[in-house]
């Protein structure tokens, strides 16, 4: 690693040991394979690039999503936030969705965002059990607070879990008062809302290695509905 | 009765749309009046077939709108609803116009913009045909009543979750060649039923009904031009002739129904109209029924008598409803994968048969299509419209 | 709030018209006396469903087709950790749907 001025040291919050998210594999309903890996800190400036044109796509709250991300990977790129992680769903290395959170201590996580890019195949939900996933299991936390823009998307993680309220914490996305995912109601939720084949086959994990960007104009119509509709 | 002939048939994409429900309705009318191509011939009257805008777009009047937009002054006009049977409705209404003499030319549109409000909303909405103080107050959805007469029908045939994925499968496969479907995307066995992943990819929604098994929620117009036999011979292109509809009714709450396994105003709504076309279910070459849930379209196809009680889903294990087999039903990708704009549905399934018959059916064509059946279901099933056509040999 | 569920019973041929009509749908007379719905019967069928609206914030609802012993067939909220189609159930009355105003009193089946 290249050594950073005292200066630079000090603007960069202390880092946890954090493990390795393993890779996994997933089967769609439409038969593909979906990889879900963690990135480096390198691989942030295809992420950036591929949510850039969803900045001003209104439909959904995308646009607010989408801004709050690209500052949350902007800022764990450049070291600006403790302990953040980023998953990413690819379909033949193609980037269907992505989740990030950060660990606020060993006990608790803080879960930011989730954004589907490939739609129609529960991406989503397939990410944000990911994300619970590897703050539970893998980094042995013993809750994760969670809170969503969308209301109508939040509903359903709040009833399926279920989520529990943990109101007098302000949640750090805009101080909004704070669900809770407990370890015990993860465990409980996890044959239902936990799934994935590890390890990863070998070929399939090759494919998996550079994420490829999405085509803007598929990803702009399928989360904002045809812009010029066919007759 | 006078002849009633279908010489027009358009339709918007179906799934999200930004339009307002006025222009979806304006652009769909546009095409089927191009598709006919009447000339001087004018229109006499317009029939919109919608259920949910005055609640969900806050909009009424919508025939009177619809002739507003396309200067169609001054027709006759008004709307009809029938809950998700409204297409087929206004179908009939249009023809009535034609065969009672009173009009010679027909614009029939069925229009739907859900997507301007939420799912629970929408889902809400929906529910509103159920029976208010025996069904709808305990939480009764229509999704609810799909999964109770799901359970009882697969236990009493023997039909299994995989037959029902056969047909998600099945009408997917058609939507990705048909380029107004909602959905284009296929699904696979594996990831939809066997493989484990597919608890999270195909969760619950009226158990034994899987989110697969329920057709999106979407938007957009469908249309129709109807035309007297004098205006007909006066146009060139094939003749698509109405040979029969068929409508019956069924107590509105489904415990009240005599057999709740038995989809009784399917079957009488069938009978009415093959009777009317001289026409039997072996007549039949293409069908589109009502698969807003996967088990209708295994039961509609029985009631409608195209296979004995407890037969479809064997039909279907044999490929005889696939787009190369001896039945096709749903080329067009059905509810489930051209998706279900409530009021536009019947009249959607109409125009994909029209184009059957036409030989403009793309890559979805089934060989020389000649006679053809369409389901529209409403309610949940206590009011049905049942359609026969036909191409006749100019 | 009505603390009891009342079909109508025909005055002329007995017929219990459950939803209630204005038209006896066995004979067409028009007079009914109501009559309560309860009693014994089976699960003719019922379903899990997790589609709802917002009034429910359960993760799913579980409903039923009750056929009771009396022959009247009903709809309601099964209260059974282990459903089964023919089981012996009987009525109860609950809160079945509250729209934040007031609550809806309505049929629920238990396991007899």
């Amino acid at each position: 690693m290249a050594r950073i001025s005292e200066l630079e040291a000090s603007l960069r919050p202390p880092a946890m040991d954090m493990p390795l998210y393993p890779p996994k594999a997933i089967t769609l309903a439409s038969g593909e394979q979906m990889v879900v890996r963690q990135v480096e800190r390198d691989e942030v400036p295809i992420l950036l690039e591929a949510i850039y044109p969803l900045l001003w796509v209104e439909r959904d709250f995308y646009d607010i999503v989408a801004a709050r991300l690209f500052g949350e990977l902007l800022a764990y790129k450049r070291y600006r936030v403790k302990d953040e992680y980023v998953l990413v769903g690819l379909i033949d290395g193609v980037l269907a969705g992505m989740v990030n959170g950060r660990l606020v201590d060993e006990k608790t996580g803080m879960s930011y965002h989730t954004l589907t890019i490939r739609r129609g195949l529960r991406v989503g939900s397939h990410l944000f059990a990911a994300k619970m996933e590897y703050h539970i299991e893998h980094c042995g936390q013993e809750e994760v607070l969670i809170v969503a823009e969308s209301p109508i998307g939040f509903r359903r993680w709040m009833i399926e879990y279920p989520l529990e309220k943990r109101f007098e914490v302000q949640h750090e996305l805009g101080g909004v008062p704070s669900w809770v995912l407990p370890r015990d109601t993860y465990y409980g939720a996890k044959p239902r809302l936990v799934s994935g084949r590890r390890p990863v086959a070998e070929e399939l994990l090759r494919g998996a290695e550079r994420i490829v960007l999405p085509r803007e104009e598929t990803v702009v119509r399928q989360v904002a509905g045809d812009k010029e509709e066919t007759e | 009765m006078k002849p009633v002939y279908i010489v027009g048939a358009g339709m918007t994409k179906f799934g999200r749309s930004e339009w307002s429900l006025i222009k979806l309705a304006s652009v769909a009318s546009l095409a089927a009046l191009r598709h006919a191509n009447l000339g001087d011939v004018p229109v006499d009257s317009v029939v919109v077939a919608n259920m949910g805008a005055a609640r969900v777009n806050r909009q009424t009047a919508l025939g009177s709108a619809l002739v507003d937009q396309l200067a169609l002054y001054p027709a006759m006009a008004e709307a009809v609803e029938n809950g998700p049977a409204s297409g087929a409705s206004a179908f009939k209404v249009g023809c009535q116009a034609i065969a009672s003499g009173m009009a010679s030319a027909v614009l029939v549109t069925g229009v739907e913009r859900m997507r301007v409000v939420n799912g629970l909303e929408g889902t809400d909405f929906v529910a509103s045909l159920s029976q208010p103080e025996v069904e709808y107050i305990y939480g009764v959805t229509l999704p609810s009543l799909a999964g109770m007469f799901a359970r009882l029908f697969m236990d009493r045939f023997g039909v299994e979750r995989k037959h029902l994925a056969m047909i998600a499968i099945k009408n997917h496969e058609n939507g990705t060649k048909n380029p107004y479907a909602h959905i284009q995307q296929t699904v696979t066995m594996e990831g939809i039923l066997t493989a484990p992943e597919a608890a999270v990819n195909n969760p619950p929604i009226a158990e034994p009904l899987h989110l697969f098994d329920c057709c999106p929620v979407s938007d957009g117009a469908a249309s129709l031009v109807l035309v007297s036999e004098e205006v007909a011979a006066k146009l060139a292109g094939p003749k698509v002739r109405v040979a029969g509809i068929g409508q019956a009714t069924d107590t509105h709450a489904v415990h009240e129904r005599e057999d709740p396994t038995d989809l009784k105003a399917v079957r009488i709504a069938s009978e009415r109209a093959f009777s009317m076309a001289g026409a039997t279910p072996r007549d039949v070459d293409v069908a589109e029924l009502h698969d807003a849930f996967t088990i209708l379209e295994i039961a509609e196809s029985e009631a409608a008598g195209f296979f004995d009680r407890g037969g479809a889903h064997l039909a279907i294990e044999r490929g005889e409803t696939r787009l190369d087999g001896a039945l096709p039903i749903n080329p067009s990708g059905g509810l489930k994968a051209k998706g279900h704009p409530v009021g536009a549905t019947g009249v959607a399934q109409l125009v994909e048969l029209a184009w059957q018959l036409r030989g403009e059916a793309g890559e979805r064509q089934v060989k020389g299509a000649k006679t053809a059946y369409a389901c529209n279901f409403g309610g949940f099933g206590n009011n049905v419209v049942a359609t026969v056509l036909r191409r006749e040999e100019t | 709030m009505s603390d009891t569920v009342y079909g109508a019973k025909c005055t002329s041929c007995g017929t219990v018209n459950y939803p209630m009509r204005a038209v006896c749908r066995s004979c067409r007379n028009e007079t009914f006396e109501p009559i309560e719905i309860c009693g014994e019967g089976k699960v003719l069928t019922y379903t899990d469903v997790y589609a709802l609206a917002i009034d429910y914030e359960t993760r799913y609802l579980r409903l039923a087709i009750v056929e009771l012993d009396d022959g009247i067939r009903a709809t309601g909220q099964l209260l059974d950790d282990d459903p089964k189609l023919g089981k012996r159930v009987k009525t109860t009355l609950g809160v079945v749907r509250d729209r934040g105003d007031a609550p809806i009193l309505g049929l629920q089946f238990i396991p007899i």
